[in-house]
This record gives structure tokens, C-alpha cells and sequence, in this order.
């Protein structure tokens, strides 16, 4: 049993902190004792480290190798014809089941009788059906004949708008303008000599 | 050894996304390691390989559920433990420990080879379990934390069972420790 404050094997192995360890250095140089177990320890795990490591008797299987490749019924879930193979069994299955549900007795469904149609109901049909597309298509026309007349009086009424605008800009420029610019503007060579 | 870490991490990364190369890879860093452990605690070198492959498959197969990869040393041995204890829980009678002892012969220093008989002897009279702590303290060098969650034991567990072991240990290696080694 060590006397040591603290387990002089935990010392060996470095599990104390810094200062436990300090602790235990100072013990040490003052007791025989458990230096001499620190020793025994030293031999021992020395004497445990004589016997090398071994090279493994072949290299162990990489996962590229066989041992790591899929086993033949994952290889055949995982190849091409899986599908035709689940397919065909699949098919087969369902041609089983329909064959026994065809053995059983089905109920007969009594359907009510159809009244006959006509030619002249046929025509009839024909002719409100063909009335309700005219109808239609004329409703549709007339809406954008209607959209394009009133976008051409809008841009009428832009236009008139703009035309004052540039009339006003014109008459403001023309009183800005001093007189003698005006008449040096309105001259023309050649005349009034 | 902090780059290693980072290195195996990164070859973890690689391998989970599928690039075979990078578990290569990380394979051929552990598997003498692996295989020496696996050796060490069912001693014999087939039953050794056979695990060791095992393990790597296993490891691969589990990569995913790895939820820290910095921990992959710990996980990896925890699955080669488990590997192992299947294997002796198995071939237990088979596996039952000799009575041999470490033989003195006075007046002449060992071989390098009689040390090596007298070390596998001494460490096959230990309990399965005192000889995997030895193994994962001594030869593999894991901190008592690891060395738990490998066992999946608490620390405490762990230190009396090497502690003691080490003390047996010591015991059948003296005459090694007194003779010396030619």
C-alpha cells in the first residue's frame, strides 16, 4: 500500500494534475518506499513493451475489395434486370389474384334502359349548341371593338392635350424673346432693299 | 497528432459521402493497431485478421451513426472490443487460462523471444478484462476517459481492474525484471 498522498500509479501513468503531481515528486525523494514501487512499475511496463507490434498475417480487406462487395441477392436487387424480374413477378402475381377473382360469382347490375334519342333532337342539340358558340364569339368581338375605340379616343384626347402644350410653350418663348431677336429672326435676305 | 485528428476527421467526412479511397485510407492507419489489440486480447493471429476485417466493415457500415468524429479511435476500438468479447464469450472453454508460470533459469540473461513467451504468458494468466485494460493503457496508451468509454465502464472500474493487473503483472514478470535481457 502506497503512502503517498496521492496513488503513485496514477502518478506513473500522468493522471494527476500539475500540482498533485509536484506533491508527489516531493514525497518521492523522501520515501524509499514508493519509489520503489514507481521502479516496479517502470520494469514492468518496460518488460510489457519488449513484445513488439506484429504485421497483421495479410493486409486486412479494403471496402473495394470482395469481402466489402454486396451479397449476390443484393447484387441481383442492385443490377439492371431487377426491375424486369419485380416486374414479372408482379405480373405474375396479378394474374393469380384475377384469376381467382374471376372463379367467384360476380352480382349481376340490372341497368336502366336508355330512351332513344332522335334525329331531330340530335339536330335540335346540334343547332343550339352551334348558336351558343356564335354567340359567344360575337359577345367576345364586340368587347374588344369596343376596348380599341375607347383606347383610340384616349390617345386623341393625349393628343390634343399635348399639341395646346406645345402651342402655349411656343407663345411664352415668343414674348420672352426681345423684338430685335424677333425681327433679326424674321429676316430674310433680299428683302426690303 | 492534433493534425492527424483533423486529417482523420477530414477522411471521415470523405468516406461518409461515399469516396471509398478516403476509408482506405483511413484503414491502412489503423489496422496494425487494430489487429495488434484484437491479438493481444485472443491471441491467436487468424482469429486476430478475421476480427480486425470485421471491425473495418462494421466501422464502415456504422460511419454515419459516428455522431463526434474526433472519437473515432474510442469507436473504433469499442466496436473491435465488442468484436473480441463475442469471439471469447464463444471459445470460452477453449480460452480458460493456463496455470503456466514464468520459468527462472539462473545464471543466464533471457532472450529477446523467451521475453516475449514470458510477457504472453504473464499477461494470458490476467482475467480477459485486466488484460484489455493493460492492452488499451499500455500498448494503445488511451487516457482512463477513452479507456472507459471503450469498455463503457466508469473510470473507476477501470483503474482498479488495471491497477490490479499490474500488480499481478509485476509479480510474474520479476524474474524478466531480475535476469534482464541479453
Amino acid at each position: 500500500m502506497s503512502c503517498s498522498p496521492f496513488d503513485v500509479k496514477d502518478y506513473f501513468f500522468g493522471e494527476l494534475s500539475p500540482q498533485d503531481r509536484r506533491t508527489v515528486d516531493l514525497h518521492l525523494t523522501a520515501c524509499p518506499k514508493c519509489q520503489e514501487e514507481l521502479d516496479a512499475l517502470n520494469l514492468t511496463q518496460n518488460a510489457l513493451l519488449m513484445v513488439r507490434d506484429e504485421e497483421p498475417p495479410s493486409r486486412i480487406a479494403f471496402v473495394s475489395d470482395k469481402v466489402f462487395e454486396p451479397r449476390w441477392y443484393q447484387s441481383l436487387w442492385n443490377s439492371g434486370p431487377k426491375m424486369a424480374f419485380a416486374s414479372s413477378a408482379l405480373l405474375a402475381a396479378a394474374i393469380l389474384v384475377h384469376g381467382f377473382e374471376l372463379n367467384r360469382p360476380v352480382a349481376q347490375v340490372m341497368k336502366a334502359p336508355q330512351p332513344a334519342i332522335t334525329e331531330a333532337e340530335v339536330a335540335t342539340r346540334v343547332e343550339a349548341a352551334v348558336q351558343k358558340a356564335v354567340a359567344e364569339s360575337e359577345a367576345r368581338q364586340a368587347a374588344k371593338l369596343q376596348q380599341v375605340a375607347q383606347q383610340q379616343k384616349k390617345m386623341e384626347v393625349d393628343y390634343k392635350m399635348q399639341m395646346l402644350q406645345v402651342a402655349d410653350a411656343y407663345r411664352m418663348l415668343r414674348r420672352m424673346i426681345p423684338p430685335s431677336y424677333r425681327a433679326a429672326a424674321n429676316f430674310v435676305p433680299g428683302e426690303g432693299q | 497528432m492534433i493534425f492527424r485528428e483533423v486529417e482523420d476527421r477530414d477522411l471521415i467526412a470523405k468516406a461518409r459521402r461515399g469516396d471509398v479511397e478516403s476509408y482506405n485510407l483511413l484503414i491502412s492507419r489503423w489496422d496494425r493497431r487494430i489487429f495488434n489489440y484484437l491479438l493481444r486480447l485472443v491471441k491467436d493471429r487468424e482469429d486476430a485478421r478475421d476480427l480486425a476485417q470485421d471491425v473495418f466493415l462494421k466501422a464502415y457500415q456504422n460511419l454515419n451513426k459516428l455522431e463526434d468524429p474526433s472519437k473515432f479511435s474510442p469507436w473504433l476500438y469499442r466496436i473491435a472490443h465488442n468484436e473480441a468479447y463475442s469471439l471469447l464469450r464463444r471459445n470460452r472453454p477453449e480460452t480458460e487460462m493456463g496455470e503456466e508460470r514464468v520459468q527462472s533459469i539462473p545464471g543466464r540473461r533471457m532472450l529477446p523471444m523467451e521475453v516475449g513467451l514470458a510477457v504472453s504468458t504473464a499477461l494470458a494468466r490476467l482475467t480477459e478484462d485486466q488484460r484489455e485494460a493493460v492492452v488499451l493503457k499500455i500498448y494503445e496508451g488511451f487516457k482512463f476517459e477513452e479507456m472507459a468509454e471503450i469498455l463503457e465502464t466508469p473510470v473507476s472500474t477501470v483503474k482498479s481492474r488495471l491497477y490490479t493487473a499490474l500488480d499481478l503483472l509485476k509479480e510474474s514478470l520479476a524474474p524478466i525484471q531480475l535476469r534482464g535481457v541479453e
